[in-house]
């Protein structure tokens, strides 16, 4: 035996811990979008939001998701940050690395061509990612807590589940700030992970990597814009664009 | 065509070189200047020569074939790790430094031994052909096909010049991990056919604790390989089938 061989032991923990952390980043990844979808339905309006709200639980959607997905979270943090560096100096030379990769070396030419280095973002992306993850461990932990007390018991607002009265008023009372920087670090840290998971598991056979790339950048701004303006909704800054659609007023 | 060859002024480049020597114990890291006429199709390998030549003969640079196939001259060119035989200043800007790639260990200045690192992680992974008969100098070969041939030539055409592990992340924190040569190399043995070792065999050498899934997916190894080899598509390869041998394992 090679001294590098570490035993199938131990090779099988680590497969069983990339194959935990891959997968439930995508589960969150995808939920994420669905969650940024279904919070939209306050386009329409209170009624609309409360109708969605109500018949998600229901039918016993809504309270078994906020368990699972908080479950998953936690998981999710747990495995995902096993690979972060723990010592400050080999996170310095982390980022000195990215930093200079991404720097842009390049001259055009008189022959119109673009010669050199042209900028390498991934390794600083994954330093975002990390960020990003920091903030939306606090921030999302606060943000599930609430939730499950919603969904779970009537502590807030007329009965247990999610209101719309009880969400805006806690929006507008302050809370979309805390709300805005999570959907920036939730939305970022969500793409780029699925983008690079895409790559580790070779997607980058079936599509190219810039056009995942593309893709993943094109949903993040599909996602952020409507996950803000349903923000500025809650917040009561903006009237509910889509509230004609469930109206019963006369022509 | 090229600028320089239509006979415009020349540009002065400034090449800001790291120096240091090991061996002398007044030597302290510092950076040192040189400026330099640009020279038609000037590539980093010609520039230092003419360094050397004009100011410095002690300045320590490792060049061998001048072509992109000895793997000798891998170094930072203005952050990037890069071949600077393969690297010309036309496509440059005006101020270029030059630093030793990291995780290798210096020689002087630009000069780095990757031997030393190559060599641990061909031991460690036994990155050579395991059969399971002896070599019969007199048997015919046995035929491949074109389509395999080929895949191993792909993986066969890394020059080991440790661009990809001085731009790795990891590689920069855990002298260990195999990086994305090591894993390329591991690769073209597994498609190797009159390689014999098992899928539990391999299963530890790729899966283990510096193995594939120590890689975070920054993608830098791709990005600067001055050979164009396809590393995360190897690197992808590399976790369907630990992922494949697994699955057959535990079902078997």
């Amino acid at each position: 035996m090679s001294a590098f061989k570490t035993g199938l032991d131990d090779a099988k923990r680590e497969l069983t811990f990339e194959l935990i952390s891959g997968a439930s980043g995508l589960v969150l990844a995808l939920f994420m979008w669905g969650h940024v979808i279904l919070v939209g339905s306050i386009l329409t309006g209170a009624r609309g939001f409360d109708w969605l709200a109500s018949s998600l639980e229901r039918y016993y959607i809504a309270q078994p998701t906020v368990i699972v997905i908080f479950i998953l979270f936690l998981v999710h943090a747990v495995f995902a940050s096993r690979k972060i560096p723990a010592r400050l100096r080999e996170r310095r030379a982390f980022l000195d690395l990215s930093k200079d990769l991404q720097t842009r070396s390049q001259r055009r030419r008189s022959d119109g061509h673009l010669g050199g280095f042209a900028p390498h973002t991934e390794s600083m992306l994954w330093i975002w990612q990390v960020r990003t993850g920091m903030v939306v461990l606090v921030l999302a932990s606060f943000h599930l807590v609430l939730l499950m007390i919603d969904v779970l018991t009537p502590m807030f607002g007329e009965q247990a589940g999610i209101e719309s009265a009880t969400t805006l008023a806690r929006v507008s009372g302050g809370l979309w700030l805390p709300y805005a920087i999570l959907l920036l670090c939730v939305e970022f840290h969500a793409s780029v992970g699925l983008y690079r998971l895409a790559i580790k598991w070779g997607a980058g056979k079936l599509l190219s990597r810039s056009t995942l790339h593309l893709l993943e950048q094109f949903i993040f701004w599909v996602v952020l814009v409507l996950g803000f303006v349903t923000l500025l909704v809650l917040a009561g800054v903006m009237a509910p664009p889509l509230e004609f659609l469930l109206s019963e007023s006369p022509i | 065509m090229n600028e320089q060859s239509r006979g415009s002024t020349p540009r002065t480049l400034t090449f800001e070189i790291f120096r240091f020597n090991p061996e002398d114990p007044e030597s302290k890291p510092h950076t040192q200047i040189f400026e330099l006429e640009e020279e038609p199709f000037m590539s980093l390998y010609i520039a230092l020569n003419r360094i050397r030549e004009q100011f410095d003969p002690s300045l320590q640079f490792d060049f061998t074939c001048r072509e992109s196939i000895c793997g000798a001259c891998g170094m930072i060119v203005n952050g990037r790790p890069a071949l600077g035989c393969k690297t010309l200043t036309n496509n440059l800007p005006e101020h270029i430094t030059l630093f030793p790639l990291p995780v290798f260990k210096l020689v002087g200045d630009l000069s780095v031994d990757t031997g030393t690192w190559f060599r641990q992680m061909v031991e460690r992974t036994e990155a050579w052909i395991h059969p399971d008969k002896d070599f019969d100098g007199n048997a015919t070969e046995e035929k491949m096909s074109d389509e395999l041939s080929q895949a191993i030539y792909e993986g066969d055409r890394c020059i080991e010049c440790g661009c990809c592990i001085a731009a790795c992340g990891v590689a920069n924190v855990d002298p260990e991990f195999l990086g994305a040569a090591g894993l390329n190399r591991v690769a073209r043995f597994i498609v190797d056919p009159r390689d014999k070792r098992t899928d539990s065999e391999w299963f530890e050498i790729v899966a283990g604790e510096q193995g594939v899934f120590a890689c975070f997916g920054m993608m830098a190894c791709e990005d600067i390989c001055p050979k164009d080899l396809p590393l995360l598509e190897v690197n992808a390869y590399l976790r369907r089938k630990m992922l494949a041998s697994r699955f057959a394992a535990s079902n078997s």
